[in-house]
């Protein structure tokens, strides 16, 4: 009767979080039925590992796993995805010592920002490079907190504060930018 | 002038944002922002934007039948992996697989959280709730844990679904002893879906509902005779956070699987909502 247990705990375990890591799995990808590939995969992983899963916090045990599967399955079918974030880690190294290139012409309102509709939002997340994006959705969609965040993503806590901040940056200067070229 | 993304307030401004900074340090932001136009230009724009994906960025929904098709993935798993398979699938993959969890699973589900509940004394019990009182802080954290866990997988999380107190609150006449206190936080962004009745023990208790984002926050109002507070601390236990407080007599606690830090946030709505 031990994998009737397994089969238990997967449910009790795996399956309360199964809409979030479908939700990640959506942002990662970009499209329906890939992240429904990429949640396949990750919960037959999750359930094979379930015997070593030790116990706490199991919503971010089971988004590692799903983040892990998405970069899998993200390296063999969108490799240019990927090449783009390690490009990105140099850039990033470069604009820590200059400052951040957008700057204030770019720089809305918060009144404008507040205005921005779901189709801009939505779009300008998908926009954004993998590693901002995927630290964006985990805490400003999904509400995880810092900890939780780096675990999931496997960079020291300093990285997810830089990323979620860049994420952002970007999110409002590509709103400012889509409001004065729709003008 | 725009702060840069690196400048290290403008770091610790999204932390302070995100409810992540330690009290000393917020404090000593809330003095710069006071002093600094440029910063606090820039926290109306992250706030405005974390607010306008909250309320505006579409959810992604799961598609239909997607626990099916996992259910019937790893039962396929287990075919392959396992040998004598008549007598491990009998009851579980014989037919459809149950779009929702078993008893069993639920049953499970609470032994995960007594291994997962550390034995410091947090919540101590009078004797009518439980006999044994050190073990019994975890007892209770978990039966709240596993309340929550059973709404969510039932097909509603609230017996009572509407957003106005003024029909939750009545709906719980006659069914506890006490109607909760029923306040609206849905300016804080804690909408509220509805009450339920969880029970405790054997003592039935009064549960509201709210939601933050598309997650539930149960918040269970037990009478402080039938259990006492020791002090307000917060736990985790397989991921949902529990928090606790005694307000004017009651002890309430609340689950949820939001960020530690939105619970504090709402834990402390609800207690300036209800003084």
């Amino acid at each position: 009767m031990v994998a009737n247990e397994d089969q238990a705990r997967f449910r009790s375990v795996v399956l309360p979080h199964l809409a979030d890591a479908y939700a990640l799995a959506r942002w990662l990808t970009g499209n329906a039925t890939d992240a429904e590939d990429v949640v396949q995969e990750a919960c037959l992983r999750a359930f094979r590992g379930i015997r070593g899963f030790a116990g706490g916090n199991a919503r971010a045990w089971l988004l590692t796993i799903t983040r892990h599967a998405a970069f899998t399955w993200l390296s063999k079918n969108r490799s240019s995805a990927l090449l783009v974030v390690d490009d990105l880690e140099e850039t990033e190294r470069r604009e820590l010592s200059k400052g951040f290139p957008f700057e204030a012409s770019q720089t809305p309102e918060a009144a404008l920002i507040a205005k921005a509709d779901a189709n801009r939002l939505e779009a300008a997340i998908a926009q954004l490079p993998v590693q901002f994006r995927e630290a964006l959705v985990l805490r400003d969609v999904q509400g995880l907190d810092y900890r939780e965040i780096a675990q999931v993503t496997k960079v020291p806590i300093g990285t997810v504060m830089s990323r979620l901040a860049r994420a952002r940056r970007r999110l409002v200067a590509s709103i400012g930018r889509n409001e004065t070229q729709s003008k | 002038m725009t702060p840069t993304v690196d400048n290290e307030s403008t770091l610790l401004l999204h932390a302070y944002l995100d409810g992540e900074l330690d009290p000393a340090h917020a404090l000593e932001l809330e003095r710069q922002l006071a002093s600094d136009p440029a910063l606090a230009a820039e926290r109306e724009r992250i706030e405005a934007l974390k607010r306008a994906i909250e309320e505006r960025l579409p959810r992604v929904a799961m598609p239909p039948g997607l626990v099916g098709r996992i259910e019937a993935a790893i039962a396929n798993a287990r075919e392959h992996t396992s040998a004598p398979r008549w007598s491990l699938l009998r009851g579980w993959t014989a037919g459809r697989p149950s779009p929702r969890p078993s008893w069993a699973a639920l049953a499970a589900s609470v032994v995960v959280a007594m291994g997962l509940a550390s034995s410091t004394t947090w919540l101590a019990l009078e004797p009518r709730l439980s006999q044994r009182s050190v073990s019994a802080a975890d007892e209770m954290v978990d039966m709240v844990v596993a309340n929550h866990l059973r709404a969510l997988m039932a097909p509603q999380v609230a017996d009572v679904g509407s957003s106005d107190r003024h029909t939750v609150k009545p709906w719980f006449n006659g069914r506890v002893p006490e109607a909760p206190r029923v306040v609206d936080l849905s300016t804080e962004g804690f909408p509220l879906v509805g009450g339920r009745v969880d029970v405790l023990g054997r003592i039935p208790v009064p549960t509201l509902v709210y939601r933050r984002r598309q997650h539930v926050i149960s918040l269970m109002a037990v009478p402080s005779d039938q259990a006492s507070a020791v002090r307000t601390e917060r736990r985790t236990i397989a991921g949902y956070n529990v928090l606790s407080w005694t307000q004017n007599g009651i002890v309430y606690l609340a689950v949820s699987d939001v960020a530690a830090a939105d619970l504090e946030a709402f834990a402390k709505a609800f207690r300036e909502a209800a003084a």
